[in-house]
């Protein structure tokens, strides 16, 4: 029975994760559910997971979040650390594959490489402004061609001669397909296309110019899908390890960055999941920019607010001012 | 009789300029508030589609200034230095706002061409001061005034201010922050527009960064940078971000990392940018570039700037583990 809990949260733009581990870093719970707009629900929908899976009566010691929503999730659950997704990442890495000199992570809406050496992050890059290629677009194109999202990797395993789809532009390789349906290609060396346009735009954007070393490691929800991994192990040459906990490995990450912190954690305990939380969006008046400032609010008290430019509402601490 | 100077382009490096002229020429002088949404907005909606986020906000600027004065200036930049060019949405600006079919004040608009020399300057100085009907001597002492205002303000950037504290007095230079110090490269109008760059100077300071730029830098060690380069550089706007970074880049005890922040669908920038990474990939130099446009989602940048940050730090703490020598602390304490 483990002495201490910690928790990562990765609140993405797709999918929420948390993973709890024990203070040796060992993985006891984790949750993976479909963000679908509302990340309030699915934090509280992954933490009931999470606390119906781990062993009772034993204490969190620390939280930590990351992802698009970590603003949002750290004001929920009460965190201890809030990281960026690239150090998230890089740290789940290096203590699961220490060996690990490239990351290729493919989220929902982002896509990164991380490069690492000695231990440390020594580059890395994400998608500008573009998100083909990403997790999402995938999704779009298994619903529209009818396809379960979970069975498109195998799909394209069974290609006999993948077709060439433009994958530079996400509307453009959409065309592309149907346009390869029409002239009577099969689905899955359509789809065994698609997932060599998806690595050949990855590598040429968001990879662009770096050197890729081995051992590389392929991560994130994309790393589910097998058609995707095959694609790059012929792009690189290189073997590519997908780690156990591939898909939550942001979660993992941050969850090892508050071990440090263990005692005084800030954690409001799992008692959130039931939590009455109202978030407010308000047009600030207060100057020509007009921010959209947010309000947080649980059960009708103020938590947090965020989205204005002046720092007016977001540098004022709420929980101690007691508003 | 009253100017209006939009804040936005070329005001980041020519107002004290045209600011100590009107003063001289005794013609009241107003500026536009710092670029904020409605400007931008209101800019974009009244400018050609496929004008950059710059562009735009330059348009809202020139709106803004339009019910309250009674010229706006717009100067037509050709170039600035011989043989060398300004862009060509900036070069077509007037024109453009003259074509917007918006109800405004007459534009300023004087060829500033120094493609052959500094009279090119003298000419257009003296083309405003007529078109305000003002007598040759108060231009001629205008224009001595001026370009030593211009100096004056040099000195001050060099100091380590940004144009904005430069130009409206703020004389001494906050503490330097000691965690890092990054160069936060672009065109002026990018990185200093308090809402294109998303304030990415101040983000980067608040966070104990020492931040220099490409216009604090003295312009020999433009020149430094440049002497890299096989061929000669045609666009001034690039040649002082391409400069900057490769003196960095060669130099690379001065700053820890380079951050270059571009527009979207920046014509210059998409080739000096991947030369730029070119050259900083070859001595593994820390570097990243940030387009940036309209949109006002700020977490993408944020994330961007932490695992930067964290990256040159990380970087830097293995360095000093590995070797012996090389002390971090020390090395900025020798720094002004």
């Amino acid at each position: 029975m483990p002495s201490k809990i910690f928790l990562g949260l990765d609140v993405g733009s797709v999918s929420t994760k948390v993973v709890a581990i024990d203070a040796l870093g060992h993985v006891l719970a984790r949750s993976y559910l479909p963000t679908q707009g509302q990340p309030i629900v699915a934090i509280q929908s992954a933490l009931r997971e999470i606390a119906r899976a781990l062993p009772p009566g034993v204490p969190v010691a620390g939280v930590a979040t990351t992802g698009s929503g970590r603003v949002m999730a750290s004001a929920l659950v009460g965190a201890d650390v809030v990281k960026n997704e690239i150090t998230a990442h890089a740290t789940a890495t290096l203590r699961v594959l220490p060996s690990v000199r490239t990351i290729i992570e493919i989220g929902g809406q982002d896509s990164k490489i991380i490069l690492l050496n000695h231990g440390v992050v020594t580059d890395f890059a994400m998608n500008t402004v573009c998100a083909a290629g990403t997790g999402s677009f995938l999704d779009r194109q298994a619903h529209r061609l009818g396809v379960p999202i979970t069975e498109l990797g195998e799909l394209a395993l069974k290609a006999a001669s993948p077709t060439r789809i433009a994958g530079r532009c996400a509307v453009f390789a959409e065309s592309d397909m149907i346009h390869k349906q029409q002239t009577g290609h099969s689905l899955s060396d359509i789809v065994a296309g698609l997932c060599e346009a998806l690595v050949r735009n990855y590598l040429s954007n968001v990879a662009k110019g770096k050197t890729i070393a081995g051992p590389v490691s392929f991560q994130g929800g994309v790393a589910a899908n097998v058609g995707i991994l095959k694609a790059f192990e012929s792009a690189l040459a290189l073997p590519i390890i997908v780690p156990e906990h591939y898909d939550v490995m942001g979660a993992l990450g941050v969850a090892y960055l508050a071990q440090p912190t263990a005692g005084q954690t800030r954690f409001r305990g799992f008692g959130v999941v039931a939590a009455d939380c109202q978030v407010k969006g308000e047009d600030c008046d207060g100057c020509g920019n007009r921010c959209e400032v947010v309000g947080f609010r649980i059960d009708g008290r103020v938590q947090a607010y965020w989205g204005d430019r002046c720092g007016k509402y977001s540098h004022v601490n709420y929980l101690s001012v007691g508003t | 009789m009253i100017v209006g100077v939009p804040r936005a382009l070329l005001y980041y490096v020519y107002y004290p300029l045209w600011r100590r002229f009107f003063a001289e020429l005794e013609v009241g002088c107003i500026l536009s508030p710092p670029t904020n949404e409605a400007i931008m907005n209101a800019g974009a909606r009244a400018v050609v589609d496929e004008a950059c986020a710059p562009v735009k906000i330059a348009m809202g600027h020139v709106l803004a200034l339009a019910p309250e004065v009674d010229y706006v200036l717009v100067p037509r930049f050709v170039s600035v230095e011989p043989r060398t060019y300004i862009c060509p949405k900036l070069m077509g600006l007037p024109d453009m706002i003259r074509q917007s079919g918006q109800k405004m004040p007459p534009l300023l608009a004087p060829d500033i061409d120094m493609s052959k020399g500094y009279l090119g300057l003298a000419r257009a100085l003296m083309e405003t001061s007529r078109c305000l009907e003002k007598g040759l001597w108060s231009t001629v002492r205008s224009f001595h005034h001026s370009l030593a205002e211009m100096r004056r303000i040099k000195h001050k950037l060099i100091a380590g201010l940004t144009p904005e504290e430069a130009f409206h007095g703020t004389n001494r230079r906050r503490k330097p922050g000691r965690r890092l110090r990054i160069a936060v490269l672009g065109h002026p109008y990018n990185v200093y527009d308090p809402l294109l760059s998303m304030n990415i100077v101040e983000r980067l300071r608040a966070e104990g960064i020492d931040v220099i730029t490409a216009e604090m830098l003295p312009l020999e060690h433009i020149s430094l940078g440049l002497s890299q380069l096989r061929k000669k550089l045609f666009w001034s706007l690039s040649k002082m971000v391409l400069g900057a970074g490769l003196y960095f880049v060669n130099h690379a005890a001065e700053v820890d990392g380079i951050i270059l922040l571009s527009s979207f669908g920046c014509g210059l920038e998409s080739l000096v940018a991947d030369l730029l990474e070119r050259h900083a990939r070859r001595q593994e130099f820390p570097f990243m570039q940030l387009t940036v446009d309209e949109h006002s989602g700020e977490a993408g940048l944020i994330t961007r700037l932490e695992a930067f940050v964290e990256t040159v730090e990380g970087r830097i703490n293995n360095a000093r583990n590995l070797s012996p020598h090389g002390d971090h602390e020390l090395r900025h304490a020798g720094n002004p």
